[in-house]
């Protein structure tokens, strides 16, 4: 039994235009146990799973379940083959129960009436086997996003999947949200299901896997037990080369004030105040960091500091001018810059090819604009400049944005971002969905704004990329400024709890100015 | 780049053109059988509807002449669509643009004939465009659904068309609502010695290559075209998107005065009540079947002009009534609009993930 496989994928080949995303990959996952699929963005993982879920036919290849050869054509084929899979972005319908997402496209009839009891009790029965806890009648967007995760897990399980892939699934979640993810994880093991998961933290690697393969450029550098590699041996393989460390900090010079607000409150569209009078400021040559849990009205401040969203009261100065409520034009005109949290919808046009994503509002500007028109050499030039200075995985310029993957969408908005190199930039999870070396080279590129005396204000909720970058860390807890420190006066530990909200600086007037 | 890549590649981007083909091939046999449950022959009526349309060098030119305003109006509409506005008041902008054109070419006396023209055109499109504007700014400011206001703005066009050519400008005398005739030094040239053809049609073919440049090329274009696929990404990377969408609808608007224009300028040469068959309505169908692509409208609005000449020619030489056009205009753009390809080129599997996350993002 210990050495059967439960999923086999073998000498996969899989060519899409102008990328080979898989070149002969073999991924033997053994029964029963944690297998981590590692690589960089663009690697091939996701490709990979897409094969086995049967959303991406291979060009040749073989797949087996339990030993047996079998033909996948659609995930219909796969839920039947026992297969299941948790995608990085959730599939779940906000506005209806848990259950209901759960039951959707195969719900309980007893004479052609849906019978939510029967359906509400196996949801029941299913979350308590696997310490997977969730309310069966909580309507989905009223839910944390672990939670929400916890739901996709129920809904795979429930179609009876013994083997189930997690599509990085720590990427939205919190530290604390982690941890229960992984017991959720070993319990499923326990159980004798059998996991795969997609990830490129290495220490959720170290923490949760049995097995790990590596995957570089659509090939397998090798699969190994994880208890025989390091964290070092696992990142060199997957880069291919040395980790590239963050750029060189300069002393902290003390410069003008650029982004300054004053009591802001912020309404979200259900009308409730999710950012509570909260005043902040930024100075030239300064990485201010909110720190936070997603969705303690961190991205609703910035929404309201860039114009994307009405403030109701308080005040915004932009390189000493008042913008508040400003159009978002007229914000970035006063020195802005703004890579929103959101980065397929807000960030990038998915219709429009990646060279107008990468020249959008430079548009208008010389000299890319001659007197109302577009200058084509121009724009292509700047383009595949970005595209080559931030290494986007892309066939040509001209592809639509939506066939990029979410890490090199990433890498098109803060390219843009950057790249106008105003007197202030806000960066909402900049990193997010980034391999290790792209990551490195974004940090980089932040810090040498910084060292050139630009002012960042960057949100984030990965603690490694905080401590790495902040000068000044701030921590959100619904909607208030809970605490404030500089990362050599507080542990990773301390900043949690502030960011759990077990802790907070008693309330002060005015913060730093 | 292997073969079957390459005829992959080659399938992608004729997609419009396929769909379209196929779609008029069915149309066809849909009519041919309908030709036929009324006791006609098929191949006669299709020959005498061909012949019509293009078997001599004036029924191309009638044809021509029938697609210019259906060139114009397609124009008109793409431009709009293209920038995530709904214009349906094509038809109506068309009128108030016609009248304005007919008011300068009548009233206005002793101006070189280039002039005169080059004003009563100028006169049609700011009408058109003053007239069409507030109708997204409504949308904009007060959230007035434009697809519903510009579609009952279509009665207020015409009845006050109609009116005012019925009273206050209505030539003496004469049997129907109409204007007095525009003086000749307003008439655009004729391009041929028989037949009503004229400069109109030449401004039509012009405009769609122009407006295909200004919308792929120029900044305003790139702004339209940014807004009609996110307009939230719009709105961030600082396009005012409110602005550019009322301008958007009034430059629409424009288009399609010009269209009544041309109309007035160059065949009717005055402003008649219901001087427009629904030219509008049609013009909003070739955007449609365009896929909003300027280049396209011009042979989309041909195919429909021709369909037009071809019916009444069609009528004249056998029994088959020359409606029989509308119905194969009506089915082109069903099976258009339905996307009817063989099932082979309908979405790939790969495309399949993009779209349930799109589908995602949309819900939340």
């Amino acid at each position: 039994m210990q050495d059967s496989y439960a999923v086999e994928l073998l000498n996969i080949t899989k060519n899409f235009p102008g990328v080979l995303a898989n070149d002969d990959v073999t991924l033997q996952v053994k029964k029963g146990q944690i297998h981590a699929l590692v690589g960089e963005n663009g690697a091939g993982k996701t490709t990979l799973m897409n094969i086995l879920y049967g959303l991406v036919h291979p060009d040749s290849g073989r797949i087996r379940v339990d030993g047996n050869d079998v033909s996948i054509r659609s995930p219909r084929d796969a839920i039947g083959k026992g297969l299941g899979m948790v995608h990085q972005h959730f599939m779940l319908v906000s506005s209806y129960t848990t259950t209901q997402n759960i039951f959707l496209g195969h719900e309980i009839n007893r004479f052609l009436i849906v019978d939510r009891k029967e359906a509400e009790r196996q949801v029941q029965e299913i979350s308590e086997r696997y310490n997977l806890l969730v309310n069966p009648q909580a309507v989905i967007r009223d839910l944390p996003v672990g939670v929400q995760q916890r739901v996709e897990i129920l809904k795979v399980l429930q179609r009876g999947a013994n083997t189930i892939v997690l599509d990085e699934p720590t990427a939205v979640l919190t530290p604390q949200e982690c941890d229960e993810l992984f017991l959720i994880v070993r319990s499923l093991v326990a159980d004798g299901k059998t996991v795969i998961i997609i990830t490129h933290k290495l220490s959720e690697v170290k923490a949760i896997s049995d097995c790990v393969t590596v995957l570089r450029r659509g090939r397998v550098i090798g699969t190994f037990l994880t208890k025989d590699i390091s964290k070092e041996e696992l990142a060199s393989k997957m880069v291919g080369s040395n980790i590239p460390t963050a750029g060189e900090r300069t002393k902290l010079k003390a410069g003008e004030f650029v982004l300054k607000t004053k009591d802001i409150v912020v309404r979200d569209k259900f009308n409730t105040e999710v950012v509570r009078k909260v005043s902040l400021s930024v100075r030239q040559g300064e990485i201010v960091t909110i720190a936070g849990v997603e969705g303690n009205g961190q991205m609703e401040f910035v929404e309201g500091v860039t114009g994307l969203r009405k403030t109701i009261a308080g005040q915004i100065f932009v390189c000493g001018k008042d913008v508040t409520n400003f159009s978002p034009d007229k914000v970035r005109q006063s020195g802005l810059a703004h890579v929103p949290g959101d980065r397929i919808a807000t960030g990038t046009n998915f219709k429009a090819s990646i060279a107008d994503n990468l020249i959008a509002g430079r548009h208008r500007q010389f000299p890319f604009a001659k007197r109302g028109w577009i200058n084509q050499k121009e724009k292509r030039k700047f383009s595949q400049e970005l595209v080559e200075k931030y290494k986007i995985k892309t066939p040509n310029i001209s592809v639509s944005a939506k066939t990029l993957s979410g890490g090199n969408l990433q890498k098109v908005v803060a390219s843009r971002e950057m790249s106008f190199d105003t007197p202030l930039l806000v960066v909402v999870q900049p990193t997010r969905g980034l391999d290790i070396a792209s990551t490195g080279f974004i940090h980089e590129i932040l810090l040498d704004m910084r060292n050139r005396n630009k002012a960042i204000l960057l949100v984030s909720t990965e603690l490694d990329e905080v401590f790495e970058l902040s000068d000044r860390i701030l921590v959100m807890y619904e909607g208030e400024i809970v605490g404030e420190f500089t990362p050599e006066n507080v542990t990773r530990e301390e900043l949690g709890l502030y960011m759990a909200g077990v802790k907070r600086l008693p309330k002060t007037e005015s913060e730093s100015s | 780049m292997s073969n079957t890549k390459r005829l992959q590649d080659f399938l992608e981007k004729t997609g419009g053109l396929r769909r379209a083909i196929i779609s008029i091939l069915l149309a066809m046999m849909i009519g041919a059988f309908i030709v036929y449950l009324q006791g006609d022959d098929p191949i006669i009526a299709y020959t005498a509807l061909f012949r019509s349309a293009f078997g001599s060098r004036e029924a191309f030119f009638q044809t021509l002449t029938n697609s210019t305003p259906l060139i114009v109006t397609g124009i008109a509409a793409a431009i709009t669509f293209r920038a995530g506005v709904v214009n349906l008041g094509v038809e109506g902008q068309l009128y108030i643009g016609g009248l304005a054109a007919a008011l300068v070419g009548v009233y206005l006396e002793g101006i070189p004939p280039f002039l005169h023209i080059l004003l009563a055109l100028l006169a049609g499109c700011v009408a058109s465009f003053i007239w069409a504007a507030p109708f997204q700014w409504l949308r904009v400011q007060f959230g007035a659904n434009e697809l519903v206001t510009t579609t009952l703005s279509n009665y207020v066009a015409i009845l006050l068309t109609t009116y005012l050519v019925a009273y206050p400008f209505m030539k003496p005398g004469a049997p129907l609502a109409m204007t007095k005739n525009v003086l000749p030094s307003a008439f655009l040239p004729r391009l041929v010695h028989q037949g009503r053809l004229n400069v109109g049609f030449i401004i039509g073919a012009f405009l769609c290559v122009f407006v295909w440049y200004v919308i792929n090329r120029s900044s305003l274009g790139f702004e339209f075209r940014m807004i009609g696929a996110n307009k939230r990404f719009s709105h961030y990377v600082g396009i005012r998107v409110k602005r550019m969408q009322v301008f958007a609808m009034g430059l629409s608007g424009a288009v399609a005065g010009l269209a009544g224009a041309i109309e007035v300028l160059g065949t009717q040469h005055r402003f008649i009540q219901n001087i427009s068959p629904g030219y509008g309505w049609v013009g909003v169908l070739v955007a449609l079947m365009s896929s909003n692509n300027p280049i396209a409208v011009l042979p989309v609005g041909i195919l429909f002009g021709a369909l037009k000449t071809g019916g009444l020619g069609m009528e004249a030489a056998t029994n088959v009534p020359s409606e029989l056009s509308d119905v194969l205009q009506a089915i082109i753009i069903l099976f258009f609009a339905a996307n009817v390809v063989f099932p082979s080129f309908r979405k790939k599997p790969t495309q399949r993930k993009e779209i349930e996350e799109i589908a995602h993002l949309e819900e939340s």
